[in-house]
């Protein structure tokens, strides 16, 4: 009884068109935001608020910018790390040339910033599609890396070519970035903007927006004879797409790590990304999330189970665990569920609402 | 039946239409014209350049010799997307339906050129953004009911039975509210019954809305039922053009492919 459709009738499309049209999912969705924002801040320690929580949000952001160009757009990209880097070194550009700049402004700038980068290397996907759009997000990839790495004036000319992020507030003292700047603030400031840029991805996806770029995904023949022009929404989700990992990688160097060099953005983060939409879902939000965790969760418990278990296994060992566990998720996921954990938890939740009568 | 329709002046005006791929001349010097409100079905055996005439007419394909007027203006060449933005949507042989989405979704897509909130709008589904596609839902289950397909509302098209794809499409193309319709074999692959039912939504669609409607169909029962006019096509040449009745007594045309049909 406790998670039915049965007996909620939708009186309108109106309620039809709510995000969680079931009310058990509203309220597990509301549960989460209380835990987010109230209980976590409360409990949660240094370690978990600034080793997990933090990264998993800006690796969940990440995941939809791509899962927004790969999933629902079906462009495949292998420059999310090239990307995360324009918006790492657009903010700290922006915030060393502007100190008094509100970090949210200089945030959303290096976004659209990375949104202007993101479209001039989508150009090509109108004539190129599957693996050579992949290679050509691959040479953007290395391009973007290597002009980082080549040209001083990025990282205005320190030796050691990490950017490392000068210390900002949102307003008043409340800092996010910078050694000052207390961990449960920059807890809430990442949780907050990675909150309102997934309900505007879930909006986008499931409006007239995400019905192109599925319908360009899925065939783009018949997407052009109703009237959709590919090369605008292909550009489209790369600007967008762009925009969030442009943010996620602001993120990962103004408040994660606080300082760092382009490489934290090579092409293993790329993949990374990748291996997340992989496993949580191509063409999901909540996949996006769930992805992220997985990817971020998966060493801590291999590191942590054996301990618990009191066995002692070498270090080495266990990232190669962990390697043969990814590549092997990866080619179950991608061959048997391709829309990932998210699918899962979908089919999960449909058998507990037949339950107990499965027909 | 026919007789108190109101079929009017041709919209579409298609003039000595040549179109080769390398030596394989698929349309031959071919003229025709559909004319507003009626039904014209064009007919021809495998290969005859039926679809091909399709592709021309809403811009796939870019025919070497020619000339087409659509509502009076005469182009060369467009891009589909221009069709579809002229009034123009078509169902496709082998269905061309969105696979990943719900029948629902499908059908939202032929409203895309009628929704003019930005992104930006969208990104927050609400007031404005939210009131258009409420308005375009209430359009697109119009459809949904006229179509006969609500409980398969939720369901992704790639898991329907063909039958029922083919009826899907025929839905994402209404939504277009086109003005000319242009159908490649819709019933091609239908067990009787759904013929029966495919046939009573063209009838209605052209009867209701006085949507003009070219489509290509092998079974010369439905063609013979449901057509106002019929083309003729064989070997990219047209060899016959008039009523059901005529075109069935053309020696040309029991040659060419009322003889095939019977032989077969
Ligand atoms: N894209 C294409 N490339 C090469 N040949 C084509 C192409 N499209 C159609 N044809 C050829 O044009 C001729 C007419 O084909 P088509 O219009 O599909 O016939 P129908 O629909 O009447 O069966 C055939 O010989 C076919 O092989
Ligand atoms: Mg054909």
């Amino acid at each position: 009884m406790l998670y039915r459709e049965a007996g909620q009738f939708k009186s309108s499309y109106g309620a039809d068109e709510a995000i969680f049209p079931i009310r058990q999912d509203r309220w597990l969705f509301a549960a989460a935001l209380i835990v987010a924002y109230v209980v976590v801040p409360l409990i949660a320690s240094e370690y978990w608020l600034l080793s997990i929580l933090i990264p998993f949000l800006v690796f969940s952001l990440a995941a939809i910018g791509l899962n927004i160009l790969t999933g629902y757009a079906g462009q495949v990209s292998l420059g999310t790390g090239g990307f995360m880097a324009v918006g790492a070194f657009a903010t700290y550009k922006l915030a060393t040339s502007f100190p008094d700049l509100n970090i949210v402004v200089v945030f959303i700038l290096a976004g659209l910033i990375t949104a202007m980068v993101g479209v001039l290397f989508g150009w090509p996907s109108l004539r190129i599609k599957g693996f050579y759009l992949a290679v050509a997000t691959l040479a953007a990839q290395f391009f973007l890396i290597w002009m980082f790495n080549k040209f001083p004036w990025f990282n205005n000319y320190t030796p050691s070519g990490v950017i490392s992020a000068p210390p900002r507030a949102v307003f008043g003292h409340v800092f996010v970035t910078g050694a000052e700047a207390n961990s449960v603030d920059k807890y809430l400031f990442v949780l907050s903007a990675v909150t309102l840029l997934a309900l505007a991805a879930k909006n986008l996806v499931r409006g007239r927006v995400g019905r192109e770029w599925m319908a360009i995904r899925d065939m783009d023949i018949a997407a052009e004879i109703i009237g959709i022009r590919p090369l605008k929404t292909k550009l489209l989700a790369f600007a967008i797409s762009s925009f969030y990992c442009g943010i996620a990688g602001a993120m990962w160097a103004f408040i994660y790590t606080g300082g760092v060099e382009a490489l934290a953005f090579d092409i293993d983060r790329s993949f990374q990304i990748l291996f997340m939409i992989i496993i949580g879902g191509l063409g999901s939000i909540l996949g996006s999330f769930l992805g992220a965790a997985f990817i971020v969760l998966l060493p801590l418990l291999l590191e942590r189970t054996p301990m618990a278990l009191g066995f002692d296994v070498p270090v080495n060992y266990l990232s190669n665990m962990q390697s043969m566990i990814f590549g092997a998720l990866i080619i179950f996921f991608l061959i048997v569920e391709p829309r990932g954990l998210a699918r899962l938890w979908q089919i999960g939740k449909e058998k507990l609402r037949m339950w107990p009568f499965p027909y | 039946m026919a007789a108190a329709k109101r079929i009017g002046e041709p919209v579409l005006e298609v003039r000595d239409i040549t179109l080769s791929f390398g030596g394989v001349r698929a349309l031959l010097d071919v003229s025709l014209e559909i004319r507003a409100r009626e039904i014209l079905a064009i007919i021809g055996p495998n290969g005859a350049g039926k679809t091909s005439m399709l592709n021309v007419i809403n811009g796939f394909y870019h025919p070497q010799e020619g000339t087409i007027a659509y509502k009076g203006r005469v182009r060369q060449r467009m891009r589909p997307h221009e069709a579809a933005e002229q009034g123009i949507a078509r169902t496709f042989q082998n269905v061309a339906l969105f696979r990943g989405m719900t029948t629902l979704d499908n059908i939202m897509t032929g409203r895309l050129l009628k929704m003019r909130r930005n992104f930006l709008w969208q990104t927050i589904h609400w007031g404005p953004a939210l009131a258009e596609e409420l308005e375009h839902r209430v359009f697109a289950e119009r459809i949904i009911d006229f179509l006969e397909i609500e409980s398969i509302r939720r369901t992704p098209v790639g898991q329907l039975p063909y039958g029922l794809q083919k009826r899907v499409e025929l839905g994402r193309a209404l939504a277009m509210e086109p003005e000319l319709l242009l159908l490649d074999e819709p019933m091609a692959g239908m067990n009787v019954e759904e013929k029966e039912d495919m046939s009573r939504f063209i009838l209605d669609v052209n009867d209701e809305f006085g949507t003009t409607i070219a489509l290509i169909e092998h079974d010369m029962g439905v063609v013979m039922d449901i057509s106002d006019r019929v083309v003729v096509l064989d070997y990219g040449r047209k060899i016959a053009d008039g009523s059901p009745d005529q075109v069935r007594r053309d020696t040309a045309v029991i040659d060419a492919y009322l003889g095939v049909a019977h032989e077969a």
